[in-house]
């Protein structure tokens, strides 16, 4: 048996003295680690752009709602999110087999949920349960199920869990982390009754929606506010002791139009928000002093912004079109195949300008879906064709584009003028993004028409029917941010390999190695090896250059100075992570003591 | 009188059929459905979206769906099911509709408190100072885009301090005494509800004073002038009840939009009405909720109607007797 790093984590908890906080703590409480001791009470208003749907961790498929349910429920473990490593949660402790696929997880003793019932083991196989229920499928069964198989969890006591693997897999203790325990007592009569999709939805009374992590609901009133307040079973606690969280209440208050969120953050009436257009950065930063606040720069977002040519053929006999036919003009089809063209259009972007412009400045470069906020599974040296006009002209020259007729716009070598359309969802930012993309390609004689579309358009479009010559979009970061959680978009049978979706064999042998390579990232190994990987397998993409890749958005959000223990953080959910740590600050006085 | 109403209210049956047909059909005609705008994280398992593809029943074939749709509703009132808030219809739209009929209301109640009196003297003032500028400040008002207004309004509310920055109630509500909650709703509604007056009040102004002009003209007021009558006395009591007609028939077009014209002032002021949920429902795909919706504002438009009518009828005896 090799024990984790983690496995210090059983000594500091178990050897806690109970408190002399009111009810008495948990057997065994978790020390939440923080960078001050705080003091009880307030509340901390968050804008949220939009409601919470449901409070059920499991069927939550929007930020809006798992922001919510996230701090309602508890899992074995949860991320810390400043050093991106995992941490006990309601396990104290786990262990794994030298073969790597048996996992022992020790749960905490007199862990109980808000109605003062207990949770034990039996509680984690029912979550279990739930999660691998077919006729759900929530998202998170994938996410369970490493290569493709469940994974056998059974109960030898009330306190220990037992996960057997069919393979080893890198990502087991971020999964495990990401399922939420729900109380079997409550839960499990609706589950087997079939009305579980139904179930802890925002029309739930407050006092029957029974929760594992450090809050509970006290109020929701649709489409204004969510209020949570702390759970007084919750069996985190601080330095001295004492039962978190330290606030009283904690308000999403909904604010479904940006600037508005943004005015109202300025009047004093949200003390945080969790979403900036870069635009404001700089009001923001100017309104530092005076307006009792400080804006956390965090860096690099995880949100990345590519465009891509439609490479994807029939996949199916039997449909209209035989296999193998590409679904873009065959004209354009054929450029588009071409590496040399694509990385022309790579060089033909300035993504300086870009920055400039659409980000305000507050942008950065980056060459992957591992943007910069990846952190360690950022590889800079990871590179593509940049800015480079000149070289571009070149590269065209010598696929034989010239202007034939003197318009400015390039033709082929059968005299098929160059121009293509590229597609984005309509009122984003990505719209500006495309217009600079317009206007570099311009420049070196290709044309291309913008054309801003609604988003399930889009969607469909790149999912479904394929029926686009190029798209500007992007990936949301990956939970947790790890290679691995990316195989959608990396493998070649994967649904967001956008260029060429769902390949029942890789087409390519570039894919094929990728593929390959990303299967040895799914099992465990050192950062250092891992990391490697990726960027091996990035290099293939760049060199490939199956997307011209584009500038990504520095993140900066401001929170009241009057709140100790803030750490806003790139990773979901940006300022809420740490909440039962954070506190208001005595007035007057340092903070703290 | 009772059979018209009972008329115009069996009317009501094959034009919501009407509707919910043409509302399922441009639903269907737009690409996609609630299932794709969750595939657009690409988190989410394929497998995933089937379930729920078949567990929503989007999998059947539309017509069917639009039947099963008519059938509860016919037998049970069932508006079905939210997909993306995972509540029965009903009871997302029932808050709504209240929070957007308190703003309209307080919204028309401004206009026309403001566009008859104002109207009724640029009319008698026609030509002079004040006629001309109460026109250029209604036509200001009319040029100024909802949007615009409201950003301005609620810039306005952030740098002063005088009212809130949107929202319905206070974060304390729930603490206050029934006075004082009733106060703190009053102030949060001030602002949206200028926004929703401002545009229709240059137009409504306008039909006032015109329709005012109008009837000046007629020759029993000048009748009325003849007999020596106080000018005052021409204008409010002879020329004014029946330059109101025309007004009460808008009045009741205004009724029945009441439930669609706030949408604008909605999403500015974070107002929690149906504005903001049906178009939230759109951009989701939410088809039940939006055709719920649709439903309502349809009913309300032909109440509405039918009260315009019943109103005008009360108010001219000749429309009555006809």
């Amino acid at each position: 048996m090799t024990r984790g790093p983690q496995a210090v984590w059983w000594g500091f908890a178990a050897g806690l003295a109970l408190s002399a906080a009111a009810g008495g703590v948990a057997a065994q409480p978790l020390r939440t680690p923080m960078a001050e001791t705080g003091v009880f009470g307030g509340r901390f208003v968050i804008g949220a752009l939009s409601d919470a749907k449901t409070f059920n961790p499991i069927l939550s498929n929007e930020t809006s709602s798992s922001e919510v349910s996230d701090r309602l429920f508890t899992a074995l473990t949860e991320t810390d999110n400043l050093t991106r490593r995992n941490r006990p949660a309601l396990a104290t402790s786990w262990e794994v087999s030298r073969d790597g696929r048996v996992w022992t997880w020790h749960l905490r003793r007199g862990a109980r949920f808000s109605d003062g019932h207990p949770i034990t083991a039996a509680d984690v196989l029912f979550s279990f349960a739930v999660a691998y229920d077919s006729t759900l499928h929530p998202s998170i069964y994938d996410l369970l199920s490493p290569h493709g198989r469940r994974i056998q969890v059974s109960a030898p006591d009330s306190y220990t869990v037992v996960m057997r693997l069919a393979r080893p897999h890198a990502l087991l203790v971020h999964a495990v982390g990401s399922l939420r325990i729900l109380p079997k007592h409550v839960l499990e009569p609706v589950w087997r009754a079939g009305r579980f999709a139904s179930s802890y939805g925002v029309g739930t009374h407050p006092d029957s929606l029974v929760t594992s992590g450090p809050w509970r609901l006290k109020q929701y009133v649709p489409h204004e506010k969510t209020v949570l307040t702390r759970n007084p079973f919750w069996f985190g606690v601080d330095a001295r002791g004492r039962r978190l969280p330290y606030l009283d209440e904690l308000v999403f208050a909904v604010v479904p139009d940006q600037t508005t969120c943004a005015l109202r953050f300025e009047a004093g009436e949200l003390d945080a928000l969790d979403n900036v257009k870069a635009e404001d950065y700089r009001r923001f930063e100017r309104g530092q002093p005076r307006g009792g606040y400080v804006v956390h720069r965090l860096g690099a977002s995880l949100t990345s912004n590519f465009m891509w040519f439609n490479l994807n053929t029939v996949k199916r006999a039997g449909g209209r079109r035989p296999v193998g036919t590409p679904y873009a003009d065959p004209v354009r089809h054929a450029w588009f195949s071409n590496r040399d063209f694509r990385r022309a259009v790579s060089m033909a972007v300035d993504r300086e300008a870009i920055i400039r412009s659409v980000y305000f400045g507050e942008g950065a470069k980056s060459w992957s879906i591992l943007t910069p906020g990846y952190g360690p599974f950022h590889d800079p040296a990871v590179t593509a064709p940049d800015h480079d006009p000149a070289g571009a002209r070149r590269l065209l020259a010598r696929l034989g584009f010239r202007d034939r007729d003197g318009d400015g716009v390039l033709e082929d070598a059968r005299g098929n003028p160059v121009r293509f359309t590229l597609k984005t969802n309509a009122g984003s930012v990505r719209v500006q993004m495309a217009n600079f993309v317009r206007d570099d390609l311009a420049r070196v004689g290709i044309q291309c028409h913008v054309a801003a579309v609604d988003y399930n358009t889009l969607i469909v479009n790149m999912r479904e029917d394929f029926d686009y010559d190029a798209i500007l979009a992007g990936l949301g970061g990956a939970v947790p941010p790890d290679p691995a959680m990316c195989g959608n978009f990396y493998r070649s049978s994967g649904a967001t390999h956008f260029w060429n979706v769902r390949q029942p064999r890789p087409e390519t042998r570039a894919e094929a190695r990728v593929d390959s390579l990303f299967d040895r990232l799914l099992l465990p190994g050192t950062l250092a090896a891992r990391r490697a990987l990726s960027s091996r397998i990035d290099r293939i993409l760049n060199e490939e250059c199956w997307l011209v890749w584009l500038p990504v958005m520095k993140v900066e959000l401001p929170v009241r100075d009057r709140f100790g223990n803030v750490a806003p953080n790139l990773l979901p959910h940006r300022v809420l992570w740490n909440i039962e740590t954070v506190f208001v600050k005595p007035r007057g006085r340092g903070a703290g003591r | 009188m009772r059979t018209f109403v009972l008329r115009r209210l069996l009317q009501l049956v094959p034009l919501l059929l009407a509707v919910i047909v043409l509302t399922f059909a441009l639903l269907r005609a737009a690409p996609g459905d609630y299932v794709t705008t969750v595939a657009a994280d690409p988190q989410v398992p394929t497998a995933t979206l089937e379930a729920m593809r078949h567990r929503f029943g989007l999998d059947r074939p539309w017509p069917v769906q639009l039947g099963l749709y008519v059938r509860n509703l016919v037998l049970r009132f069932d508006l079905g099911e939210s997909f993306s808030h995972h509540r029965p219809v009903a009871e997302v739209l029932r808050g709504a509709m209240l929070n957007t009929l308190l703003l309209a209301l307080a919204g028309a109640l401004l206009t026309w408190g403001l566009a008859v009196p104002l109207g009724a003297w640029a009319a008698a003032r026609q030509g002079r100072a004040v006629d001309r500028s109460l026109s250029t400040l209604a036509f200001a008002g009319l040029a100024v885009p909802e949007v615009l207004s409201g950003l301005l309004l609620l810039m306005l509310a952030a740098r002063t301090g005088w009212f809130p920055v949107g929202g319905m109630r206070s974060l304390d509500w729930d603490n206050l005494g029934p006075l004082a909650r009733l106060a703190d709703i009053l102030w949060h509604l001030a602002l949206p509800a200028l926004v929703v007056a401002l545009v229709p009040l240059a137009g409504r102004m306008r039909q006032m004073r015109s329709s005012l002009l109008d009837v000046l003209r007629l020759d029993y007021v000048t009748t009325a002038r003849a007999k020596g009558l106080d000018e005052r006395v021409v204008v409010l009591r002879h020329a004014l009840r029946n330059a109101l007609n025309p007004m009460i028939t808008l009045f009741g077009y205004t009724l029945g939009s009441l439930l669609s014209g706030s949408l604008v002032a909605e999403i500015v002021f974070a107002w929690p009405g149906l504005g903001r949920v049906t178009y939230e429902a759109l951009l989701a795909r939410d088809q039940y909720l939006v055709a719920g919706s649709v439903l309502m504002a349809t009913v309300v438009l032909v109440l509405g109607n039918l009260v315009a009518d019943l109103l005008l009828a009360a108010a001219d005896p000749r429309i009555r007797h006809a």
